[in-house]
């Protein structure tokens, strides 16, 4: 402490007066900080003899064992109980404030652990708080809420809300080996969603605003313009044929896309991917890519931004379909 | 905020803003930014790094950093919170399957000491689109009635396609960062 008062001085001559001055006043400030403390120090040593670990850890130890003891005495009576905690907790503030008051000669790791300490014993008061608050809920006298009871409500609001509504969007989930057709004419304005699915082919013809793909294995997907966003994660050896405004793709494998897309297409955490120009038809589509303002081609299919290859030179995460792998146009018929 | 920055800004003339709009990808940051500016919005790729714009709003002028929110970047968040007047939060009201990490990121983020004075508008974007949660529903899965009482903050339902509710949540937002730091108004 005391070298670091003096290193300034020595490091920087001031020749400023009033610096000169300023720098005094400080260095004084410092020293009476000093005295006060020492003094402090001496009043606290004649009152519980400390300014030594090993006397401190006895007396840390000694405070705890009888606060321990006081929280395993396990008890029915709510009355008891009550009184229980509220003597608990000041003792666990007074270990609190004797660390703080002896930290600054401690050794760091006696300060850690016994901040371990403290902050278990609270933990552990706090547990038998929430037990008396559970069995005495219908009194709601308790004010002082606790976070942590909090939390689990809050959960429990969101979770079940958050599975009523998936239920009712369009799309198609949780399926394997099928063909899966939806004629998004009348969907305009909506989203849809390919979730979980398995070795099947998807075909959605017509336009929508935006897509949803999420886990799908060894499937072919074939879907009309998008006028919003598709979003695609978690994919492996999957063949996607889309159009739209915007296209991500987080953790793809071994996939191919054929894309239209206006903007630039991004790809974060994927391997072996390829990608192609846009190429599918069917009766109308001319139409629906004029709808979704994606009739021209704009060359941005192979404008792929990897997150996670920033350099100059081509990521190793993906590559452009060479010519003669690519599947020719997919027509699929209308009904 | 300290109290010295508010008394520099209550001394500036050019009365400035610093707002911070971040959120999961996919959420509509820059096409709301570009919408409020009257920008075309047909031909945004998704935000790699971030986009700083500078708009005349009423009579502040706004410094809106939008920042990318790929999972990749969003560690990057923190490097932009400093002096911080205004947090937008966009949220995609369509994305039902994130909403749970959408919670999560936004947790983090209040937890954020230099961020702690900083009005927060949540846009609950994508109302144009049919399945989208209303900005009721998205208040409830976000838990925001249990926020920080100190925390001024507001959700407003928005459609950066259509533009509907953008002003009205920057209007909020403006005028909240104004009574709060141009105290002269």
């Amino acid at each position: 402490m005391e070298e670091e008062e003096a290193a300034p001085a020595i490091s920087n001559p001031i020749q400023d007066p009033t610096l000169q001055k300023k720098h005094q006043s400080m260095l004084d400030r410092l020293s009476t900080r000093h005295q006060t403390r020492l003094e402090n120090s001496v009043t606290t040593k004649s009152k519980s003899s400390l300014e030594s670990t090993s006397s401190f850890i006895s007396r840390f130890s000694h405070l705890k064992n009888s606060i321990d003891s006081q929280l395993t005495t396990t008890t029915t009576d709510p009355t008891h109980l009550k009184s229980l905690i509220a003597s608990i907790s000041p003792s666990i503030s007074a270990l609190e404030k004797l660390v703080a008051e002896n930290s600054y000669y401690l050794p760091s790791y006696e300060v850690r652990s016994s901040l371990k300490t403290i902050s278990d014993l609270k933990q552990n008061l706090e547990n038998l708080n929430s037990k008396k608050k559970f069995s005495f809920k219908n009194k709601s006298t308790t004010k002082k809420e606790s976070p942590i009871t909090e939390a689990p409500k809050s959960d429990a609001v969101s979770r079940p809300k958050n599975s009523i509504i998936r239920v009712d969007s369009p799309g198609f989930r949780d399926r394997e080996n099928q063909l899966l057709v939806e004629n998004l004419a009348g969907l305009d304005t909506r989203e849809f969603t390919l979730s979980n699915l398995d070795s099947c082919e998807v075909r959605l013809i017509g336009t929508c605003s935006a897509v949803f793909v999420n886990k799908l294995r060894n499937c072919r997907v074939y879907v009309g313009p998008v006028k919003g966003s598709i979003l695609i994660d978690e994919v492996e050896e999957c063949v996607f044929v889309m159009a739209s405004h915007q296209i991500r793709i987080h953790r793809a494998k071994r996939s191919d896309f054929y894309l239209r897309v206006r903007s630039r297409p991004i790809i974060e955490d994927i391997g072996d991917v390829r990608f192609a120009p846009y190429c599918l038809e069917y009766q109308g589509i001319e139409e629906d890519l004029k709808k979704a303002s994606l009739e021209e081609e704009t060359g941005n299919w192979c404008n792929v931004d990897d997150f996670k290859w920033l350099r100059a030179v081509q990521s190793p995460n993906w590559s452009v379909l060479p010519q003669d792998q690519r599947t020719g146009s997919v027509k699929l018929s209308t009904f | 905020m300290g109290l010295l920055s508010i008394i520099r800004k209550i001394k500036r003339k050019e009365k400035e803003m610093r707002i911070l709009m971040v959120g999961l990808d996919n959420s509509g940051k820059t096409t709301i930014v570009l919408k409020i500016n009257g920008e075309d919005t047909s031909v945004i790729s998704p935000t790699l790094g971030f986009n700083i714009k500078t708009i005349a709003y009423q009579k502040y002028t706004l410094n809106i950093w939008d920042v990318g929110g790929q999972r990749t970047i969003r560690s990057y968040w923190r490097n932009y919170f400093e002096q911080t007047d205004g947090l937008v939060w966009v949220v995609d009201s369509s994305d039902i399957r994130r909403l749970d990490d959408c919670k999560m990121e936004l947790d983090n983020l209040l937890k954020e000491e230099r961020l702690s004075g900083a009005s927060l508008l949540i846009l609950a974007n994508k109302q144009d689109i049919k399945g989208a949660l209303t900005p009721a529903e998205i208040a409830k899965v976000l838990n925001l009635e249990a926020m920080d009482i100190t925390r001024h903050w507001n959700i407003v339902g928005c459609s950066a396609y259509t533009g509907e509710g953008l002003l009205e949540g920057f209007d909020w937002l403006v005028q909240d960062i104004a009574s709060r730091i141009y105290m002269l108004d």
